[in-house]
């Protein structure tokens, strides 16, 4: 493996952590919206949520790729593989992500919120300053584990011509012929992402324990 | 490839939770929280949308021509037909790509990505061309027109240097790979059924698809696999780079061509590469590339093949 196999798939980290930034960065809050949703049990849109959740849940987000990018055109969309692929992660991980947030939703104490209300405080301060706080604060595990299941499918998005850490670590073993130098190199640098990414929910869940104790 | 696992911990989590809340909290679901959230739904929405401009391309010459563009889709793994060596993309595809571009009238847009993603998007109108090793099959001739061949080859197999398999009829009962939905696969197959006629009933014992051929490279060398199917001109690249580990065996079929494909019917794109096509022909450019890239010359392939 030369100098520059290493930076090609090096190049690839950079195009999976900023897709999977790009999809977590969107993904996250609009779990967040689904979730309030089906928490606030809007009629018939918590209907169409739940379906949504269940089949984007059940659709390899592969085959979600790959619709999005194939079969859009014939209705007239025609994406271009990065967008097509943000599109594709960010759809598959909302839905996960409604799951995460809804759990906290649910474990909500109802007592708490009867309480504001009796505070009259007005609806948007009673979900910033009582619901989301602790909401946010026992969804953080799930969220951040579903990141880093979300790092870990950027692969699938190769299947359009992204070429992300699996793909570059492929194309570079595919012209030396020897593919344990690459893909070792490319587990390396999903181990570093992941840890990074680790250390900030640790850093995260730390300043709230302060925050608590305060 | 990955895919997510459907009983994960989310789905574990809230499934046991939802008892509980149809009868504990539920908070006070007024109308005009219900406009909030879909106005926040929608906005969500919306900003996903920002990609969504362009309409799908199928164009006639007229059309290309005020677009000033094709679009073509090329593989990044197939050596030496084309694959990306220190990040350019190279190969023999690629380099009559370049020879083309210098005369064709529009200007080339090229996406490179793996085999599987290729004829779908040309079939869909994703591409205007496969510009990419695309084996002339009768079946895909229903589906695409293809240019004048840019190359001839037939399907052969490779062993590892020193093996047992001596000819064809050694094949029955060893394991076989090959390219997923290629035509070296229906080759192949019907290869498989010319050996059972033979030799009463027996076959090949396995034959194992694979998305692209370096993973069936890797298996032949670690064993996995007794033989691999390819087309005789890759199977001579990989045994120029590899000349202890692998060995050519013998021909599995008939002569067949590689050309680049557009979707049937889509003939202004067609014409427009053919006409530069046969221009390389005729000032033997294109068999100096073959030279290059295959150590031997085509100049006998038939002008069209459609």
């Amino acid at each position: 493996m030369t100098a520059f196999d290493y930076w090609s798939i090096t190049r690839g980290a950079l195009s999976t952590i900023s897709l999977s930034l790009a999809s977590i960065v969107l993904g996250v809050p609009l779990g967040l919206a689904l979730a309030l949703i089906r928490w606030a049990r809007v009629p018939v849109l918590d209907r169409a949520v739940y379906s949504y959740v269940s089949i984007v849940r059940s659709c390899p987000t592969v085959t979600l790729t790959l619709l999005i990018f194939f079969a859009l055109p014939q209705f007239g969309l025609s994406l271009d593989p990065v967008p097509a692929a943000i599109v594709a992660l960010t759809i598959s991980t909302s839905a996960f992500n409604c799951e995460v947030w809804r759990s906290a939703l649910i474990e909500f104490p109802r007592d708490q919120y009867d309480a504001a209300l009796s505070f009259a405080m007005p609806r948007l301060t009673r979900m910033r300053r009582i619901v989301l706080p602790q909401v946010w604060r026992a969804s953080l595990p799930g969220l951040v584990n579903e990141m880093t299941l979300q790092i870990k499918s950027t692969p699938a998005v190769a299947v359009i011509g992204i070429v992300e850490i699996t793909r570059a670590a492929l194309r570079v073993g595919s012209n030396t012929y020897e593919p344990l130098p690459p893909f070792v190199f490319a587990l390396v640098l999903y181990g570093v992402i992941v840890y990074v990414l680790l250390r900030v929910q640790r850093s995260i869940e730390s300043r709230m324990r302060q925050g608590e104790a305060a | 490839m990955p895919s997510r696992f459907t009983s994960r911990f989310t789905s574990r989590f809230t499934s046991s939770f939802t008892a509980v809340t149809a009868i504990a909290t539920r908070p006070h679901a007024s109308a005009r929280r219900a406009v909030v959230l879909t106005l926040f739904a929608a906005l969500a929405a919306s900003s996903l949308g920002l990609g969504f401009a362009k309409p799908a391309h199928a164009a006639g010459a007229d059309d290309i021509k005020a677009r000033g563009y094709l679009t073509v889709a090329t593989e990044d793994d197939f050596k030496p037909f084309e694959f990306v060596d220190d990040g350019k993309p190279t190969g023999y595809d690629n380099e009559m790509l370049a020879l083309v571009k210098k005369k064709l009238p529009v200007e080339v847009r090229q996406q490179i990505m793996p085999w599987p993603g290729i004829l779908p998007g040309v079939t869909t109108g994703k591409y205007d061309m496969a510009v990419t090793a695309v084996l002339v099959t009768p079946e895909r001739k229903n589906t695409f027109d293809f240019t004048t061949p840019l190359v001839e080859s037939t399907t052969y197999y490779a062993t590892k240097k020193g093996s047992s398999i001596k000819s064809g009829d050694d094949l029955v009962g060893k394991v076989v790979g090959v390219q997923t939905g290629s035509a070296m696969l229906a080759d192949l197959k019907a290869y498989d059924e010319a050996l059972k006629k033979k030799h009463g009933g027996q076959g090949i014992k396995q034959i194992v698809e694979y998305q692209s051929y370096p993973e069936a490279y890797q298996d032949l060398g670690v064993g996995r696999l007794d033989a691999v199917a390819n087309t005789q001109i890759n199977l001579n690249s990989l045994i120029k780079t590899r000349p202890d580990n692998f060995a050519l065996g013998q021909a599995l079929g008939q002569p067949v061509y590689i050309a680049w494909a557009v979707k049937k019917g889509n003939t202004a794109a067609l014409q427009m590469i053919n006409a530069v096509l046969f221009d390389l022909r005729k000032s033997g450019e294109m068999y100096a590339m073959q030279k290059k890239w295959f150590g031997a010359s085509f100049e006998s392939m038939p002008q069209s093949i459609n």
